[in-house]
Formats: C-alpha cells, sequence, structure tokens
C-alpha cells in the first residue's frame, strides 16, 4: 500500500517539477484559468446580488412572489410599468372574497393581496385657481362675518390675497410682452391683451370691492385659462386593500403622513412621483443638482445635465414669482439682496441671479433656498391632506371621476428613484373600482336607492312585456328595503352617519341627486369631499368586490413553480379561471433583465472557458510531443499507461487546482471587498437594479463551488487529447535518436 | 548454461505506409546468462531491432523471442511492460534521464513502479549501487548538473537497481568521448562480473566491441556471424586497455 502511495507521490513531484520546469507555460495556462475562474466568481456573485436585491424589491413591493389573474384575459398582466401605452386588457375577477378563499386553500398560500392597475389622468393644481379659490373663501368669510373684529381681520386677509392675485396679473403682462418681442404681435390674441391688461389696471380693483363676486368671476372665467402653468399629470396607480398591502409588502415604507385609514377612499402618492412631479420644478433642480455633486460627484462645471439644469433654474423663475403676494415679494426682494449683495430690485431679476448656481456656491445657496425662501413657498402642488379629483376612462369609456385625500407619501425601499416601478401610486380598491367601472357594493346601494325613488324596477328578458303592460304589481318599496337592509347588515359602526349620506354625494354624472335637495354647486363639492374623507367601508366590501389580479405571498418562496401549478388547480376545481404567473413575469421587462443578464454572463463565460480549452490542450499537446522521450523511456523502464496517464492529469489538475483555485479566492475576495465598498448605482436604471444607492454583493458559496467544479472539468476535458497522445507513446520511442 | 535470451528465427516488418519495411529477416541467436556480448552491424542492419525484440520493447512479426523463459509472442502489453520492469534494464544511447528528478530519485524510479521495496530499503539499494558507480556526492543533483559519462553512470545505476537478469544498452558510448566510453565499458564489464548480469550491447565502434565475450555481427537485418572480438576486429588494431 505504502508502494502505490509512493508511487502517487513520485507521478505528483514529476507533474509539480514538469510544471515547475516550464514556468512560462504554467503561468499562461494557469493565467487564463485564473481569469476564469475570476470570472465565474465575480460575475455570478453580482448577478446574484442583483438577483437578489432587485428580487426582493419586486416580490416585496408590488409583484409578490406570483400574481393571479383571469385566464381569459387577453394581454398578459404586468405589474410593473408595461412598455406598451395603455393598460393591458385584463378580464376582471368578479369575486375577490372567492378567490382569496380560493387561493387560501392552497397549502402553500401566506396572504392574497387585491389589485388592480391603472392610470388616469389628473390636473394638479393651477397657481391662479388656488389663489382665486381662497379668495372667493376670504371675500366669502368677511361677507359672513358676524363682528366687526372678524371682519376687520378678514378683510386684511382678502387685501392681502388681493395683492398676491395682482401680483400674478403683473407676471402675466410681463409674459405677453415678453411674447409680443419674441414671437410676432399676431401670436397674441388682442382680446387676451385686453383681458389681462384690465384686470390689472387699478379701477377693476377699485370695482372689485364693490361687486367682488363678478370680478372673481371675470378673473376665474377669463384669466385664469391664461396663466397655464397647470400641468397634466399622469398617474399610475394600484387599487388595493391597504392594509393588507402594508402587511404583505414588507419594503412599503410611508414616508410623509399617513397611511390610508382602514376602510376610507385615499391616496399614497408614491415619494418619487411627488418629488418629481408635483414639487415646485426649482426646488426640484435643486435637489436633483445637489444629489448629481454629492452622490454621484459630479460638478456643475463638467456635467452638462447639472448646466442644463441651472440654466433652467435661472430662465423659470416665474413658477416661484407666480406664487408671490406683495408682502412676500418684498420680504424675498429684502432676503435676496442681503444675500446676493445687490442692488437690484426686481425680484425676478434677483431670482434668476440667485438660481444662477455654481460648484463653489451652491451648497450655501442650497441651504439659504430651504432655510429662507421655502418656508413662504407652496413646494408641493398637492399637499398631504388635500382632496385630489381623479378622473379617468373606465372600461366601458365613459369618463368617471373620484375624489380621494391624499393620505402621504410611500415609497418601495429600493426601488425610491426608479421610475420604472417608484411610479406607482396606491389608491383604496373602493375608489379604484369607482374609475375602472365597476360596480361596486356602494354604487350598487346608490342604484337601488335612485332606483327605489324613481320607481324604476328590475326587469328580466323574460318578464319584460308583462312588466310593461302590466299584469302583477311589483311591490318596488319592499326591493328597495330589502336592498338598504341587505346594505345596512354588511355595515358596521360609522357606516350608520355616512349611509345617508352617499346617496347625494356620489351622484353618478347624468344624475340628478334624488330628494329634490337644493344643495349649491360649491356645496356639493364640499359635501363630495366631506364623503371622500368621512365614508368608511367595511372590510367584507372591500374583499367582496371585483379586482383586476392579486398578488400571493407564499410560505415558502422556494416553491413558486410547484405554488402556480396547485393555484391553477384549486382555481379550476373552485371554477374560477385563475392563471397564475410568477413575480419574473409579472414584473414584465423588469423581471426578464436578470435572465437575460445571466445568458449573457454564461455565453461569455462559455466563450472564455472554450478558450480556454484550445490553449491548455494546445499547450498539454506541445508539451507532451516535447516530452515524447522521457515518455517512451518511462514505458520502457517499466511504466503502465496508466502511470503516464496520472501523470499528465495530476498535471492539468494541479494547474487547474491551484490557478483556479487563485482565481476563485481572489474573486471572492474582490467580491467581499466591493461589497463592503458597495458599488454606486450611476443612474437611475442602476439604481432600480441594484434596489438602492449602492449594489453591495455578497459572496455565494455555490458560486465559487461552481467556479471550481467548471475549472476541473475545463483542465480534465483539456488533458483528454494530449493525454490520448502520450498513452501512444510507445518504449521504442524512447531510443530513437533526435539528429 | 541455460539461455537468458532464445531469439528464433525472428522477422520484423515495419509499416511505413504502403511500404512495408523488412527490418529483420530472420534472425536467430541464443544468449546465456551470464554473457556480456555486443551486436554490432552498419546503420540500418537491424541492430536497434534486434534490442527492441530481446527488450520486449517490440513482438516480431514472425518467429520467437523467449526472454527468461518468457515467450514474448502471447504477451499482453502490460504483460510486456511487467516483464521489461522486473527482467530488464535499459540503457540508452543519450542516457534518457528524467530531468525535472534528482539523480537518486531517477535511479529509484524503476523500484518505485515495482513497489516491492519499503523507502529505507529503496534508499540502501540506490546509494549503494550510487556509490558503485562512483557518483554517489551527485545524488541529489539534476542530471543538467552533470557531464555526460556521469549521466551515463547515473543511467547504469537506473538499469541495474531492480536486480535484473538482463541489461540492454543502445550504444551506450556513442554519445562520449573516447575516453568516458571505455570508463563506462569498464564499468559495466566489472558489474557483469560481479552481478552476474548478463549483457547486451550495440555498437558500430570496433574498440566497443572488444570488450565484448563475442560479436554478433548483423547486415541488412540478417546475422551475418558470431564471432570473438579479435575475429571480428581482424582489420582494426585492436588496443584493449
Amino acid at each position: 500500500m505504502s508502494g502505490r502511495m509512493e508511487t502517487v507521490r513520485v507521478v505528483a513531484l514529476i507533474a509539480f517539477r514538469n510544471l515547475f520546469a516550464s514556468r512560462l507555460k504554467t503561468v499562461i495556462v494557469g493565467g487564463i484559468i485564473f481569469f476564469g475562474a475570476l470570472i465565474v466568481v465575480v460575475g455570478n456573485s453580482l448577478l446574484d446580488s442583483v438577483d437578489a436585491s432587485m428580487s426582493r424589491s419586486v416580490i416585496g413591493s408590488v409583484a409578490g412572489h406570483i400574481q393571479v389573474y383571469n385566464g381569459k384575459s387577453k394581454d398578459p398582466l404586468e405589474v410593473m410599468g408595461s412598455m406598451s401605452m395603455g393598460d393591458p386588457d385584463i378580464s376582471q375577477l368578479d369575486d375577490f372574497a372567492k378567490v382569496r378563499e380560493s387561493l387560501l386553500k392552497v397549502p402553500n398560500v401566506k396572504a392574497v393581496v387585491p389589485m388592480g392597475i391603472s392610470g388616469a389622468l389628473v390636473t394638479s393644481g393651477n397657481t391662479i385657481d388656488l389663489a382665486l379659490e381662497k379668495l372667493r373663501g376670504l371675500v366669502k368669510k368677511r361677507d359672513a362675518a358676524k363682528d366687526e373684529a372678524e371682519r376687520t381681520r378678514a378683510a386684511a386677509l382678502v387685501a392681502a390675497e388681493k395683492g398676491h392675485v395682482r401680483q400674478i396679473l403683473s407676471v402675466l403682462q410681463g409674459d405677453l410682452k415678453n411674447t409680443t418681442v419674441l414671437l410676432d404681435e399676431k401670436a397674441v390674441d388682442k382680446d387676451d391683451v385686453a383681458a389681462i391688461n384690465r384686470a390689472a389696471s387699478d379701477a377693476f380693483w377699485a370695482e372689485f370691492d364693490q361687486k367682488p363676486l363678478d370680478a372673481l368671476e371675470f378673473l376665474e372665467n377669463r384669466i385664469a385659462p391664461l396663466a397655464a402653468d397647470s400641468d397634466l399629470l399622469f398617474l399610475r396607480y394600484v387599487g388595493t386593500d391597504v392594509q393588507t398591502f402594508e402587511k404583505s409588502f414588507d419594503r412599503m415604507k410611508i414616508v410623509d403622513g399617513q397611511t390610508i385609514p382602514p376602510g376610507k377612499r385615499g391616496f399614497l402618492f408614491s415619494k418619487f412621483v411627488y418629488e418629481d412631479q408635483l414639487k415646485l420644478k426649482s426646488a426640484r433642480r435643486l435637489d436633483l443638482i445637489k444629489e448629481g455633486m454629492e452622490a454621484r460627484g459630479e460638478t456643475i462645471a463638467k456635467n452638462l445635465d447639472l448646466q442644463r439644469m441651472v440654466r433652467e433654474n435661472k430662465a423659470q423663475v416665474r413658477e416661484v414669482l407666480l406664487q408671490l403676494d406683495a408682502p412676500k415679494t418684498a420680504e424675498f426682494r429684502g432676503k435676496l439682496q442681503k444675500f446676493l449683495g445687490a442692488t437690484e430690485t426686481d425680484v425676478s431679476a434677483l431670482l434668476a441671479s440667485f438660481f444662477a448656481t455654481d460648484d463653489v456656491n451652491f451648497a450655501p445657496r442650497y441651504d439659504f433656498f430651504y432655510k429662507e425662501l421655502a418656508p413662504a413657498l407652496e413646494l408641493y402642488r398637492v399637499r398631504i391632506g388635500d382632496v385630489l379629483t381623479i378622473k379617468a376612462f373606465t372600461r366601458s369609456g365613459y369618463v368617471q371621476s373620484v375624489n380621494v385625500p391624499v393620505y402621504g407619501t410611500f415609497q418601495f425601499q429600493g426601488l425610491e428613484k426608479s421610475t420604472l416601478a417608484g411610479g406607482l401610486n396606491i389608491m383604496d380598491l373602493v375608489s379604484f373600482r369607482d374609475l375602472y367601472g365597476f360596480l361596486t357594493g356602494e354604487r350598487l346601494a346608490e342604484i337601488n336607492a335612485l332606483r327605489a325613488t324613481s320607481g324604476a324596477k328590475d326587469i328580466s328578458r323574460e318578464n319584460a312585456e308583462a312588466e310593461l303592460f302590466g299584469s302583477k304589481p311589483v311591490d318596488d318599496t319592499a326591493a328597495a328595503k330589502a336592498t338598504a337592509g341587505k346594505g345596512k347588515g354588511t355595515t358596521k359602526g360609522t357606516t350608520e352617519k355616512a349611509g345617508p349620506r352617499h346617496i347625494t354625494a356620489t351622484a353618478t354624472p347624468g344624475v340628478l341627486p334624488p330628494g329634490g335637495s337644493d344643495l349649491g354647486g360649491p356645496l356639493t363639492d364640499k359635501l363630495r369631499r366631506d364623503e371622500a374623507r368621512g365614508r368608511v367601508f367595511d372590510s367584507a366590501e372591500v374583499r367582496q368586490g371585483v379586482v383586476l389580479n392579486a398578488a400571493v405571498i407564499l410560505k415558502d418562496p422556494k416553491k413558486i413553480p410547484q405554488t402556480m401549478v396547485a393555484i391553477e388547480a384549486q382555481g379550476k376545481a373552485d371554477g374560477l379561471p385563475l392563471k397564475a404567473i410568477s413575480w419574473q413575469k409579472a414584473s414584465g421587462i423588469v423581471g426578464q433583465f436578470i435572465f437575460m443578464a445571466r445568458a449573457v454572463l454564461y455565453v461569455a463565460i462559455l466563450i472564455i472557458f472554450m478558450i480556454a480549452l484550445v490553449i491548455i490542450n494546445n499547450a498539454l499537446v506541445m508539451a507532451t510531443l516535447e516530452r515524447v522521450k522521457e515518455i517512451g523511456t518511462l514505458r520502457a523502464i517499466g511504466a503502465q499507461r496508466r502511470f503516464i496517464l496520472g501523470m499528465l492529469v495530476i498535471e492539468a489538475l494541479v494547474v487547474g487546482l491551484i490557478f483556479g483555485g487563485a482565481g476563485a479566492v481572489v474573486g471572492a475576495g474582490v467580491v467581499k471587498i466591493v461589497g463592503r465598498i458597495g458599488i454606486p448605482a450611476t443612474s437611475d436604471i442602476w439604481f432600480f437594479f441594484f434596489s438602492g444607492p449602492r449594489l453591495h454583493p455578497f459572496l455565494g458559496t455555490s458560486n465559487i463551488v461552481f467556479a471550481f467544479l467548471l475549472v476541473l472539468l475545463v483542465s480534465a476535458f483539456s488533458s483528454f487529447y494530449p493525454a490520448w497522445l502520450a498513452m501512444r507513446v510507445t518504449p521504442r520511442q524512447a531510443m530513437a535518436e533526435d539528429e | 548454461m541455460t539461455p537468458i535470451v532464445s531469439v528464433k528465427d525472428a522477422v520484423k516488418n515495419y509499416n511505413l505506409g504502403k511500404v512495408v519495411v523488412p527490418a529483420l529477416r530472420g534472425v536467430t541467436l541464443d544468449v546465456v546468462s551470464g554473457d556480456f556480448i555486443s551486436i554490432a552491424g552498419p546503420s540500418g542492419s537491424g541492430k536497434t531491432t534486434l534490442l527492441n525484440l530481446i527488450g520486449c520493447v517490440d513482438t516480431p512479426t514472425s518467429g520467437s523471442v523467449e526472454v527468461a523463459g518468457q515467450d514474448t509472442r502471447g504477451l499482453s502489453e502490460r504483460e510486456l511492460t511487467r516483464l521489461r520492469l522486473n527482467t530488464i534494464g535499459f540503457i540508452f544511447q543519450s542516457f534518457n534521464l528524467v530531468s525535472v528528478l534528482s539523480v537518486l530519485q531517477n535511479v529509484e524510479l524503476p523500484l518505485l513502479l515495482q513497489r516491492t521495496l519499503s523507502a529505507g530499503e529503496r534508499k540502501q539499494r540506490v546509494l549503494g549501487l550510487l556509490d558503485r558507480v562512483g557518483i554517489r556526492e551527485y545524488a541529489t543533483h539534476r542530471p543538467s548538473e552533470l557531464s555526460g559519462g556521469q549521466r551515463q553512470r547515473v543511467a547504469i545505476a537506473r538499469a541495474l537497481v531492480t536486480k535484473p537478469q538482463l541489461v540492454l544498452a543502445d550504444e551506450p558510448t556513442a554519445n562520449l568521448d573516447s575516453v568516458t566510453g571505455q570508463h563506462i565499458l569498464d564499468l559495466m564489464r566489472e558489474l557483469n562480473r560481479s552481478e552476474h548480469t548478463t549483457f547486451i550491447f550495440s555498437t558500430h565502434d570496433q574498440k566497443v566491441m572488444s570488450y565484448a565475450n563475442s560479436v554478433v555481427r548483423l547486415a541488412d537485418g540478417k546475422l551475418v556471424d558470431r564471432v570473438t572480438p579479435k575475429e571480428a576486429g581482424v582489420s582494426f588494431a585492436v588496443v584493449p586497455s
């Protein structure tokens, strides 16, 4: 036995010595293997880390492990920003409660979150609209004042707001002048010029105090449309049961405000959308410049993007200007003059020169802006607490609108800055159903109530004739009572209060509110707002309605494919047309990324190792040919073929193990070091893939094992041909003399 | 004495593509144990082929070769290798040492292939032999650090380390100067006498032939005659040292 060990030792010794003797070749061959192993370890670790962080963000934000939707849908479901415009054509799931019940029968299912994803256009406030609304409110308050003290106070406020409106008007006047200079006289409508000039005149404002409401109407109808600073916002939102959503998706975090209370209508802005779309543009640009400088180390002097933002800030001071009334204008003038050390009196010019930032003065100006100027400004066009009116085209094509209070902003950790996923806002499920055109329980009750009051009957096709021409009278009051009773039976607590209100409040467009109420426009508006805030839906109603899809959270996330099969089978058993797709598929192009990247990496690894195979093979063949005489001698003095084979295989394996091992170890070290420092995300897209500002790659043992096996395999394969050559060397070749 | 090598009517043809080249055309030869003989002849006469057949490196196309009582015709590749390992020692014209191993390791190699002796016994045997061939102080050197004569001494030690019955040497002095060659032949002769090992060596050098007990002369693959060195070197002035 010891003899065998000794033989192995001598074979290994010869192998080692040979490797050492042909150092250059060994280093070249080893270098390739080293590089290959390094690429395998680093590349795979990076991809695994991106995969893990991305899947964590995607699974933990909207997708869940599995998405379930109606199998009869025409388009595949895409929960994260689809590439196509518009919503995919998804058939509805009629009763979420049943779907949920069916899904929960599958053993691996932990939670089911109802969803519907859609989008709508929202007009965000126009500064002049807001100012006029405020003015109108103040005027009313003044007129309704009970005592002298209150009247004086209100009058002072009216005067201040009047100042603001006049300020806006002077800005508009300036705009018109600029247009006339820049473009053409003809480009400006003479009537518009006349209207603005009239509104800006002192005479108009003298008249204002006598007939404030007439003047306000003129301003609202004639002037406000000219101040086109409002933006159309396209909001994508997911309608969901917010409480279940929050519980199931650990990545969701409320940033400002609070979550939508249970059973209430409400809207949560994605923090990204809130910052990117709703923030005062000058402030947003300052934020972006700061981020570019601090997070990415860019400079205004060199970066074209930052330069563009500085230029835009300089040129577009109007948005800030419009917000300034007389006292604020004075305040800004004073502060800016002092800060800039300037004598300029025009606030617009002062702001322009304030925004002309460079790398040196940016930081103090940024601080000054937020400390001194921002408190006087409305930084966001929609404030938390406001009621947002969202209008959307329903599936059947008519326009539906819903008022939802904005409760706060949230973000999906890891997807904060991603336009792909960070653009999704959250809405309560009931409002979503309204906008999507589903018949919600509330709406059904409302229609029934309307029917009861108007005397309309539910007529089936078969009985139509009899019903129309009269045979049996129908007790419609009883029917109405039955539905009303049913409605009450399923609601609790606060519904008692809200019950009667909803009939008048959520008037279906085109249908007059019943009961002959004398509610005026503004008052209806107020009530609608109150309704939006006050109405509470119970969890049964939220659950029982229609949804588009549902996110499924699993107990064991490793069993996604099996659970998908189980879900579809369970759906079939329960008569539900359920289709289950994995989160990768549900996240559309996003989920495919990892798959693609991995494919690319594997192809690269394959190519590297093919090259390695050829080079190593070649080197070993050369080595074998050089050693024909030595091999022949060994054979002559009594070495069996397997001795020769062992010698060569050990040589290949030693090179593979030492250099491949070193490559794997260095790769592991690289991953560790990079993991500690982190790879900064240089753009939004990387931010998304890294699921955060930095990717901290981690090392998977499987990657090292994989690299190791790959290297061994390559070494073994590449020594096959040379080994075969070597085995064919005969002892006779030992005698041959090289002349 | 019993013959250790018995060659009967050995024919060896080599196929070089389509052409069949006859290397041996029927050679019959007996070598008795303890003999010290030389195979002589011009190049291409079949010296190396005959040595290959005797050394179990090759088998005859027809006829038979018996080495130490074993007919090589029926043996497999593995068995031939084992026969070479245990019965025959080889000395090559260009020494053929394993360049990456030390002198000691080179000599030890056949013992390692045999796997019969313990490490201690091997070392003792190798060092004793190195002593005998006079290069013990070079035991740890690499072959490349030695002169041609020293290398051939290592090769002789390697050939003898398994105590083979037969040692084959193919032109052992061809790559050495004449004085060194004479020393090598003296060493071989001495080992032949003291160990009773049979030596067969090929050469075309008259001086080298003179060391042999008898000279087997080949020409065109046939045995011409088997004569004494004196008879073989009749036309040369043979001066034994």
